[in-house]
């Protein structure tokens, strides 16, 4: 059962059944890493900012290096007009973050290797973003469909083409990070059973390619997580500055 | 209190390098280029994927199978290509 790679996805409950109109509310492994990744960011973001010194310590240090990195990262990607959303696109790189990061701790559960909480986020993005588009243009937002200098025999092409690529964001944005997150774990709980099946003579390489691999996941739990927050940020720069 | 007033000039100068950054836009490529591959990677697959549900759907409302399911994986293939050369020009525009 636990050298099986799928079995550290699976969602169970903890503690008493909670049924609310036919919904299983219970509380889950998975509602748990949440919650403790939303406790560590809180945690980690009161202490860096209880005192404020102008020579920083360690906690007001990491929290000031993680704010400069997203209010430099809209301001790079999305203009100085997407200030406003910064605590969204805040709070979102740092869940997913610490989502991926304490995924990597050994017999904890990753939330983001599950397609539905990955999906839910970039739906909400999507909808977000398309409600904020045409509030700021009105139907002029649908311009973003039709490009300008296309000859008009194109147009209709393009257009579906346009929305289909419109359309296709959520779907790339979820599958991204739930890929990535899954396909790493699932690989890295593969070489370890193979460490254990080749035993001490050649369980030495498989070994080694794991401790690769942890790093590379660490750098690719950073990674996703960053993708994640700018490419909201790209597509918040499609809705405020209509450039089509 | 003149480490204090020193810090406030430095704010200022500071500040004003944050607005200037953001009128000239230039990204930080050095993590960008590994995020930027996965993003392409993706995408690519998505399109064609959404495309291809599109023409599902389509064809279930107008009883048109299997015709509009092959159009739209077209349709969808192109989205994707279309879109990767898209980034590539704005990869290039960059450099």
């Amino acid at each position: 059962m636990a050298t099986n790679p799928m079995h550290q996805f699976q969602v169970y409950r903890i503690g008493p059944e909670i049924k609310i109109a036919g919904i299983d509310l219970s509380f889950t492994n998975a509602s748990l890493f949440m919650l403790i990744s939303a406790v560590a960011i809180c945690g980690l973001l009161f202490l860096g900012t209880k005192e404020k010194k102008i020579i920083p310590g360690k906690f007001q240090l990491i929290s000031e290096l993680f704010y400069n990195f997203i209010a430099k990262m809209i301001n790079d990607t999305a203009g100085s007009k997407a200030k406003p959303y910064f605590p969204f696109i805040f709070s979102l790189f740092m869940f997913v973050l610490f989502c991926n990061m304490l995924g990597m701790l050994p017999y904890s559960f990753t939330v983001t290797s599950h397609i539905i909480v990955t999906l839910l986020m970039a739906i909400f993005i999507f909808v977000a973003v398309t409600v904020i588009g045409f509030l700021k243009h009105g139907f002029g937002y649908l311009k973003l469909f039709v490009p300008s200098g296309v000859p008009a025999v194109l147009l209709p092409l393009i257009t579906v083409i346009e929305i289909i690529s419109y359309l296709s964001r959520p779907v790339s944005l979820s599958v991204r990070l739930f890929a990535n997150m899954m396909a790493g774990h699932t690989m890295l709980k593969v070489f370890g059973g193979f460490v254990i099946s080749l035993g001490v003579l050649g369980g030495w390489l498989p070994l080694s390619f794991s401790v690769a691999l942890t790093g590379l996941e660490i750098l690719v739990a950073f990674l996703q997580a960053y993708v994640f927050a700018i490419l909201t940020c790209i597509y918040l720069n499609d809705a405020l500055n209509l450039h089509h | 209190m003149a480490n204090l007033d020193d810090f406030k000039t430095r704010l200022k100068i500071a500040k004003k390098k944050l607005i200037n950054s953001s009128e000239n836009k230039d990204n930080n490529r050095n993590s960008s280029s590994m995020g930027s591959a996965f993003k392409l990677s993706t995408d690519l697959v998505a399109h064609v994927a959404v495309g291809t549900i599109i023409g599902f759907i389509l064809d279930s409302w107008f009883d048109t199978k299997p015709w509009l399911i092959i159009i739209f994986f077209f349709f969808g293939s192109i989205a994707g290509i279309l879109n990767v050369i898209k980034t590539a020009k704005k990869m290039q525009e960059k450099e």
